[in-house]
């Protein structure tokens, strides 16, 4: 009876002289694995045989109906010298992800330090702010292709107001990665309240001190607020940026990759080769290479910054 | 003690504070815009709707162009189709996240260290690059093509990690007392989780859900794979093919977009106390 008092897992501690653990311990660390069989089901099924299987199904010739042919790198091989969407889909993705990274996370730092301040109907106007972020993303590109419009679009009619010839945005091949970052801004809401989560966790005493010490207003933000909140940026960055890599509903619902190739992501070059074309192996092998890339950008980040956002610690 | 740092506002932070209520405001109304004009511009007919200078509310309404929406766009049958993956999808989710997530908070056992950390990593995983072996498991595999498993089997996990540890941090901030307290009375652990726990971690699993339910709805991807026969279609799926099918009826196009937003804005008004609160007590650090 006593044991089952004490949940702060004191039982678990194991006896020196046997290095066994109680009962009570076992019977904790049961209960421990059977709630975790989804998470391993998970982890193992979901995430990470998948991610080795594509390495491995990368090395071979398969349509999805044959026996897979291995092939060795032949599929990279062919990508790197014969694919015709390579190097325009790493622009794609690079150029969209980076715009899409720094628009939405300084848009949403800058609401919620806007909504941070004490101003009047904070909690109204924060989940104005937010409602994007839930709406589905493909009636949200469907409006927007209307917002867009060439002729009567909302953009063209304010354009023409200033006196701004009509612009084509989504069918231009120079405006319509700025078109659709766009749409990723305004629906990063998710981002603002991560912020404002933050921000509400810098100590106002240091905020207090600093102005005693007559720090400005700015100083404040850049000496105080800013390394305060430096995990939340660091985490609100990381998580843009592997979402904004892996693009592809833009290219599904409004562009198909165009015009003239300018919005064909990596995920939608990777939808393409293996639903349309059939090309299981061919698209595996792609799927590599934008692991790699993903990875890469990854790995730069967190050298940048060794903050621990997602500790063990208790 | 609090009271001590709250001093008196200066007349120049009262500018200040007009200034950016002033700005905030501004830039809800530029938030909201695009919403009312797809709204606005769904209740217009094909020959005012390009009129310039354009109204910001509609002559007339025209509500007839929801009902031709109607006529081709089987509202219903999508609405079905997206809520039988939806529903058992963010139910089970969020039930199996909440054990995952408690398992990670209270109990302790060999191996949560490097498990935990093997679970963090999935979070850098980018799930695309899963797609093609997925397809190759769930089709011929198992061989569910053109059903809706795949779609749900995936949330049974916990729904990502990301959900577990939202779970797992409220949790830990709940006193660890209240369950020893209960301990004590003699009740089992899944009693105190599912009677004492659970209740106060109210905004935290109601994140959860909204979080859930607004990915499967964006899913288009995985949904267009998997679903090929038309009485399947969800939400996502039909209004890629219908506006098309639409060329250049804009209004009718717009209607049906807009009946498709509507369920998200719904939702979002039920949940939408708790979902902001949910994230901001979260804190998302340790």
């Amino acid at each position: 009876m006593q044991s089952t008092c004490s949940l702060r897992g004191s039982e678990m501690r194991r006896n020196k002289t046997t290095n066994n653990i109680s009962r009570a311990g076992k019977k904790e660390e049961r209960t421990a694995y059977l709630c975790l069989i989804p998470a391993f089901l998970g982890v193992s099924l979901i995430s990470y045989v998948p991610t080795l299987a594509v390495f491995v199904l990368s090395f071979f010739d398969w349509n999805g109906l044959t026996t897979p042919k291995f092939i060795g790198f032949g599929n990279f091989e062919r990508i790197f010298t014969k694919d015709i969407y390579l190097a325009e889909s790493i622009k794609a993705t690079i150029l969209y992800a980076f715009l899409a990274v720094v628009g939405a996370v300084l848009y949403s730092l800058i609401i919620a330090l806007l909504l941070n301040m004490e101003i009047k109907g904070r909690t109204l106007f924060r989940s104005i702010f937010f409602v994007p972020y839930l709406l589905p993303a493909i009636g949200v590109f469907k409006g927007w292709e209307w917002l867009y419009e060439g002729n009567f679009g909302l953009f063209n009619f304010v354009l023409r107001m200033v006196g701004i010839s009509p612009q084509r945005f989504l069918d231009s091949p120079n405006q319509v990665i700025p078109s659709l970052v766009m749409i990723a801004i305004w629906t990063s809401g998710n981002l603002i309240v991560i912020f404002l989560a933050g921000l509400q966790n810098v100590p106002r005493v240091y905020l207090e001190a600093a102005r005693i010490d007559g720090a400005n207003a700015w100083q404040r933000f850049i000496n105080v607020t800013i390394p305060s909140i430096s995990p939340i940026i660091f985490y609100n960055v990381l998580t843009a940026l592997i979402t904004h890599l892996q693009v592809i509903n833009p290219a599904l619902a409004l562009t198909d990759g165009g015009p003239g190739k300018k919005s064909m992501f990596m995920s939608y070059v990777i939808y393409l080769y293996g639903f349309q074309k059939n090309k299981m192996g061919y698209a595996a092998a792609y799927s590599v290479i934008f692991f790699l890339l993903v990875g890469v950008f990854t790995v730069i980040l967190f050298t940048t910054q060794k903050n621990q956002v997602f500790g063990e610690g208790e | 003690m609090a009271a001590k740092y709250v001093r008196k506002k200066t007349r120049k932070e009262k500018m200040i504070n007009l200034l950016a209520s002033l700005f905030v405001l501004v830039l809800a109304a530029l938030v909201l815009l695009p919403i009312w004009w797809i709204f606005r511009s769904s209740l217009m007919s094909t020959a005012t709707i390009n009129e310039y200078p354009p109204s910001f509310i509609p002559h007339e309404w025209l509500w007839a162009n929801y009902s031709k929406a109607l006529e081709t766009f089987e509202y219903w049958t999508y609405f079905k189709n997206t809520f039988t993956i939806i529903v058992p999808a963010v139910t089970f989710g969020t039930i199996t996240a909440i054990f995952c997530g408690y398992a990670f908070a209270r109990l302790r056992f060999r191996g949560k260290k490097i498990f935990f950390n093997i679970c963090v990593g999935t979070i850098l995983l980018p799930g695309m690059v899963t797609l093609i072996p997925l397809y190759v498991m769930w089709t011929k595999g198992f061989g569910l093509g053109d059903t809706y498993w795949p779609l749900i089997l995936p949330f049974l996990t916990g729904g990502g990690f990301f959900n577990i540890f939202l779970i797992r941090q409220f949790l830990m901030t709940i006193p660890i007392e209240l369950d020893e307290a209960a301990a004590i009375d003699g009740a089992s652990r899944m009693r105190i989780l599912w009677t004492i726990l659970v209740p106060s971690i109210k905004p935290a699993i109601v994140v959860v859900a909204m979080m859930l339910f607004i990915q499967i709805w964006n899913d288009l991807l995985q949904q267009i794979i998997y679903i090929n026969s038309m009485d399947k279609f969800t939400f996502a799926i039909a209004l890629t093919n219908f506006t098309g099918s639409f060329g250049t009826n804009w209004p009718v196009a717009l209607a049906a977009t807009f009946m498709t937003i509507l369920p998200g804005i719904f939702i979002y008004v039920l949940g939408q106390k708790s979902f902001v609160e949910g994230i901001v007590l979260t804190g998302m650090k340790n």
